[in-house]
């Protein structure tokens, strides 16, 4: 049986951004961009080359992470923050879904404008450099498990928080730093031995290297770890996201 | 009859320890247009936030059409229209893509739907804003649209809190014209919370007055007012004499005699006698006779609308 209701959510999600491409789709290609131009092409050149990768090309798996990360989040929090804020959250909680499928629609709507986001700029840097990606279906595993995880934590951070500001915040002081310590830029061993440790804690960092492996060829770890821990992340922040849905946590009275 | 809400000892005390649902009971049949009375703060929103699923109850059930709003909420949640009492319309889409997407979430088609809606909007004098986006629309315009919501899915019960707050009179007269057609002619169960006694006295088959969290009084706007409510009779009359009238409740301001009478239909020819044998002469009659609003106030200690 086709559950019309699930699909309906999930289609008013990617609708919403669609709709508002100019503000969730170009934001991400156009700073991406210049961050290839400036780090790749105009620094890039005295940085010479990472594990014999040239650095524009190993950075393009972490712009694009990044960027899927960025936008995956923004996507279900922005949504959420914006259904609570002008109450209209209450359609979807006396529609005949479940937490899960509640939470799972936001989440796939942050999955499509992460993959979306993420295929973009992988096209954008082919224009732009000449590389090729090295295996496609496991880069989209990665952009689709990347979004997931972000998706889910935007769905949690959005039914927590109380303001625009908080969901801000989390952005600014949680993701930025995460993810510029995952190894956007470099490789960990250009990091002193406890920076090293404390990167590897990074889950983003998995992740990242992940998508690296998958676009040019080379990782800092082995691939399967990366596979295993971005699909436990997916699992964990997914039930959590589903269980306050299904709770109604700070959502409900 | 069959019941469509049967509400059994149902409590809720809210995380910062205050009891809005002191146990209450409610029965509605099938087909009824049901109104529920109550100063704010009395427990009509908590009563609705938890048929519908926006409150999570404490204790007692509640079931719908036979099923359990918590058990079978995939059940009883498509056979609910809610139109809650804040304006809260979907803003990145025009008015006819959230009232598609509003079918959606409660099974139907997007191309069902959207057959639907157009058939609404046109019903609602709507049909030339479907490509609008909400705050596009005049204070009236969002309440009809609000409503429309809640009629999207065709749903067997609609419940509609405070459904006319802040319409002006045309519409609400409108308003009300097609909740009556849909109650009889469609035979839809209607729950009803509102300010408006007049409007719970226009509209509904029964009504329960609800304060402090409790049900203190239920039936017909007539039975309640039969119950509970007072008229008054005021009759001017050219002397007075105290004393003829001392059957009744009476109070005398000059030569005007007020009468409190629970039945003026029967008093009013008794008194008008009692009054002429003593050749006392009337120069003006006039009643004011029992409202729900009173039977409220009686009941409650408080002025619906000030509260």
């Amino acid at each position: 049986m086709i559950n019309t209701p699930f699909l309906t959510l999930i289609y008013r999600e990617v609708l919403r951004f669609i709709v508002l491409y100019k503000q969730t789709i170009m934001p991400g290609i156009i700073s991406s961009g210049l961050y290839l131009v400036i780090f790749g092409h105009a620094l890039g050149s005295r940085i010479g080359s990472i594990n014999n990768i040239d650095y524009i090309h190993f950075i393009i798996p972490g712009l694009t992470m990044m960027a899927v990360i960025n936008q995956s989040y923004a996507n279900s929090s922005s949504s959420i923050m914006q259904a609570k804020y002008l109450k209209f959250i209450e359609d979807y909680l006396v529609a005949p879904v479940s937490g899960f499928e509640l939470s799972m629609s936001f989440i796939i709507g942050a999955i499509f404008r992460g993959v979306i986001n993420g295929i973009l700029i992988i096209l954008t840097c082919w224009m732009l450099t000449d590389f090729n990606v090295h295996n496609y279906s496991l880069s989209l595993f990665f952009l689709i498990i990347t979004s997931c995880v972000f998706g889910a934590i935007g769905v949690i951070i959005g039914i927590i928080s109380k303001s625009w500001d908080q969901v801000g915040v989390f952005g600014t002081f949680v993701f930025m730093p995460l993810s510029m310590l995952g190894g956007v830029f470099w490789s960990v061993d250009m990091l002193p031995k406890g920076w090293q440790f404390i990167t590897i804690l990074n889950p983003l960092y998995w992740m990242i290297n992940g998508l690296r492996y998958s676009m040019i060829g080379i990782s800092e770890i082995p691939i399967m770890f990366s596979i295993i821990i971005s699909i436990i992340f997916a699992i964990i922040f997914t039930i959590i996201a589903s269980v306050m849905f299904s709770r109604g946590y700070r959502i409900k009275s | 009859m069959d019941s469509m809400i049967q509400i059994n000892n149902l409590k809720k005390t809210y995380s910062n320890g205050f009891n809005a649902l002191k146990g209450i009971n409610i029965n509605i049949e099938k087909g009824k247009f049901f109104g529920l009375l109550g100063p704010n703060g009395a427990g009509k929103t908590t009563t609705i936030g938890i048929l519908t699923g926006l409150v999570n109850l404490t204790s007692g059930n509640v079931l719908i059409d036979g099923y359990d709003v918590i058990k079978d909420y995939k059940i009883t949640r498509r056979m609910i229209g809610l139109s809650p009492q804040e304006i809260n319309l979907d803003v990145f889409f025009t008015i006819k893509e959230l009232l598609t997407f509003q079918g959606g979430y409660f099974g139907l088609s997007l191309s069902e739907s959207k057959k639907r809606v157009e058939k609404l909007l046109y019903d609602l004098g709507l049909e030339d804003k479907v490509n609008a986006k909400a705050r596009e629309l005049s204070g009236g315009m969002k309440r009809r649209v609000q409503i429309a919501k809640a009629l999207v899915h065709d749903p067997e019960l609609i419940i509609l809190d405070e459904p006319t707050a802040g319409v002006d009179i045309e519409l609400r007269h409108l308003l009300w014209n097609s909740l009556k057609e849909m109650n009889i002619k469609q035979n839809k169960t209607l729950l009803l919370t509102t300010h408006y006694i007049e409007e719970a006295e226009a509209l509904c088959d029964e009504v329960a007055i609800i304060d402090d969290g409790k049900i203190i009084a239920q039936g017909s706007p007539k039975e309640l007012i039969k119950a509970d409510g007072e008229s008054y009779i005021n009759i001017t009359v050219n002397k007075i004499n105290e004393n003829i009238l001392s059957d009744y409740n009476i109070d005398i301001n000059e030569n005007i005699i007020k009468i409190t009478s629970k039945n003026p239909e029967k008093d009013i020819p008794n008194i008008i006698n009692i009054l002429s044998e003593s050749n006392i002469a009337v120069r003006n009659l006039n009643v004011k006779t029992a409202s729900l609003e009173d039977v409220f106030l009686k009941l409650t200690g408080k002025n619906i609308i000030d509260d």
